[in-house]
């Protein structure tokens, strides 16, 4: 008889893996999303002076379970007229395309559901479906702000998708696969892919903050105009479902396809002797991320829809275009050495960063002028 | 024991979802539900094509058609007409046409599929990645191009016929 690990039978083992798998990953997402609440409360109070959750549990621990308790147990209310299936598929293809992308999310050295040499490419696809569940959503409910802001989900995800993957092109470019397990090990050292290609992860950054609907670009559901945008006819588990497991969930996907990419995911100090350690540093490092996006979040205000699109299509898309182009041409040109590359990509941040205020202060002008132009006959009517 | 059974069995399941998926796309009344299941269509032609062992072709199948195509088609949905009470199916009066011109094009695609496909798939368990690249750069490279200035062709043209005028201008136009 065949004997595969721990010395269990490999046929037993094959499904058993799975089940452990999946109850793995369901058990991260629940508790993930229990755990991002409250630092999401207790980060925004202490930005805003605040106190934040503090009665239940020690410092307000318990808070977000017996959240999370109270929406399970809460009435399934559906407003009459909403679109019967739909209404009830919507948060599931919200949900399922998130949990699907923890499948290639590699914790560490042999922590990872699988190698998947495409392993980038299935989380970018999986990552595009949860637009489908947005808009279903929002049509579904039958009512107008969740309409718009189902609206709003589609054009704002759709554009952002393609600074994204132009985005993680260059690092495929740089490090010659699409496995998350390969890129991570080729980032051995000190010398991260973030000091090589930080152009590309800023674009990344701004990026994945729209996709996953965070603050400033959170104009699918935001709250002071379109009331819950396409959340608003959900309540109870569907809303939970959709809004903290899915939404905190894609924000820890999107930070551990930067900490893989980027950040070299679980390696850090330590690391070869104890292989485990690799869970903590790139929980660690996912965790920062996280913590950077709710630092955002309550430090910037939202964006308006022009705006969104008008970065996106004029700002994002073609820097990102220039970046690729930079980076094929020198990986073309200095096959052995990463310097030409990485003093390009720094460049291109200098020339990013230091452009916006630039180009912002352009476009207040000619603004400023054609409110003038079109103020300027009215008021000659008027006297 | 082996594991064998199993490819048959999902190719199975994948092609009663491809099949059903796409009578109803054209049966039902409720448009919205027929973009729905044509993304349900799509994500089992992604199934069918993880079959073949192109995880990649997969991957940009879903990408591209459930997750923007469809994504689209919705959008252009919720700005049409749509109306609640049941409507007559669209091509009541057509069908015998219809079956006619799909017949005609049905039977030669399954003969010469049966004939001709008859090359063993690429070997199952990925690595499709660089032989596709490989083929579209090379053999494929001007199919590729010509492909890629009809898509200009088609976005430049859709800006053309979509353009709105100048917001200044329109409002000089109104006063005036």
């Amino acid at each position: 008889m065949p004997v595969g690990p721990f010395g269990i039978d490999p046929f037993i083992w094959a499904p058993l893996r799975l089940v452990i798998a999946v109850g793995l990953a369901l058990f991260l997402v629940l508790n993930g999303a229990l755990l991002q609440i409250y630092l999401e409360r207790k980060i925004q109070a202490i930005i805003q002076d605040r106190l934040g959750p503090y009665h239940v549990g020690p410092f307000g621990l318990l808070q977000t379970f017996a959240d999370a308790l109270k929406l399970i147990s809460k009435e399934d209310v559906r407003a009459a007229a909403t679109d019967g299936w739909f209404f009830v598929a919507a948060p599931a293809l919200v949900f399922c395309p998130m949990l699907a992308s923890w499948a290639v999310l590699p914790f560490a050295q042999d922590i990872v559901g699988t190698n998947l040499n495409i392993g980038l490419l299935y989380l970018t696809t999986l990552g595009s479906m949860t637009v489908l569940g947005i808009v279903i959503a929002g049509w579904a409910s039958n009512n107008k702000y969740a309409l718009v802001g189902g609206l709003r989900s589609a054009g704002q995800l759709i554009s952002y998708e393609i600074p994204q993957i132009l985005a993680l092109v260059s690092v495929a470019l740089v490090v010659g696969s699409l496995s998350m397990i390969d890129i991570t090990r080729s980032q051995t050292g000190p010398f991260v892919n973030v000091l090589i290609l930080p152009f590309s992860f800023l674009i990344y950054f701004i990026a994945a903050l729209a996709e996953t609907n965070r603050t400033p670009f959170d104009l699918p559901e935001a709250e002071s105009e379109l009331v819950a945008g396409w959340l608003t006819e959900y309540s109870g588990m569907r809303w939970g479902t959709m809004l903290a497991l899915s939404e905190y969930g894609n924000v820890t996907v999107v930070c551990a396809i930067i900490t893989t990419l980027w950040f070299g995911g679980w390696q850090g100090p330590g690391v070869d002797a104890i292989p485990l350690l690799g869970v903590l540093w790139f929980t660690l490092k996912v965790y920062g991320f996280i913590v950077l996006m709710m630092w955002i979040r309550a430090t910037l205000p939202r964006l308006r829809i022009d705006q969104l699109m008008s970065f996106c299509w004029k700002g994002l898309i073609p820097m990102a275009l220039v970046n690729i182009v930079a980076v094929a041409t020198l990986a073309l040109a200095f096959p052995n050495s990463l310097v030409p590359i990485a003093i390009a990509n720094w460049a291109l941040v200098v020339v990013f960063v230091a452009g916006i205020p630039f180009v912002q202060r352009r476009r207040l002008k000619t603004l400023r002028a054609r409110a003038r132009a079109s103020a300027a006959p009215a008021v000659h009517a008027a006297s | 024991m082996t594991f064998d059974f199993v490819e048959p069995v999902v190719f199975a399941l994948l092609s009663i979802g491809v099949i059903a998926g796409g009578v109803a796309v054209v049966m039902l009344n409720r448009i919205t539900a027929a973009a729905l299941l044509m993304a349900f269509t799509f994500l089992c032609m992604a199934g069918m094509f993880v079959l073949l062992g192109a995880e990649t072709i997969a991957a940009f199948q879903v990408l591209i058609y459930v997750g923007a195509i469809t994504v689209l088609i919705l959008y252009g949905v919720m700005f049409t007409k749509f109306s609640d009470g049941p409507r007559a199916l669209f091509f009541q009066k057509q069908t015998p046409i219809a079956a006619v011109f799909v017949a005609a094009v049905a039977v030669p695609i399954v003969i010469v599929g049966t004939v001709s496909f008859t090359s063993a798939p690429p070997r199952p368990g990925g690595g499709d990645l660089p032989a596709l690249a490989t083929s579209v750069f090379t053999d494929f490279a001007f199919p590729f191009e010509i492909a890629s200035v009809l898509l200009l062709a088609a976005m430049v043209g859709a800006i053309v016929l979509t353009r709105r005028d100048d917001p200044e201008e329109a409002a000089m136009r109104r006063r005036r």
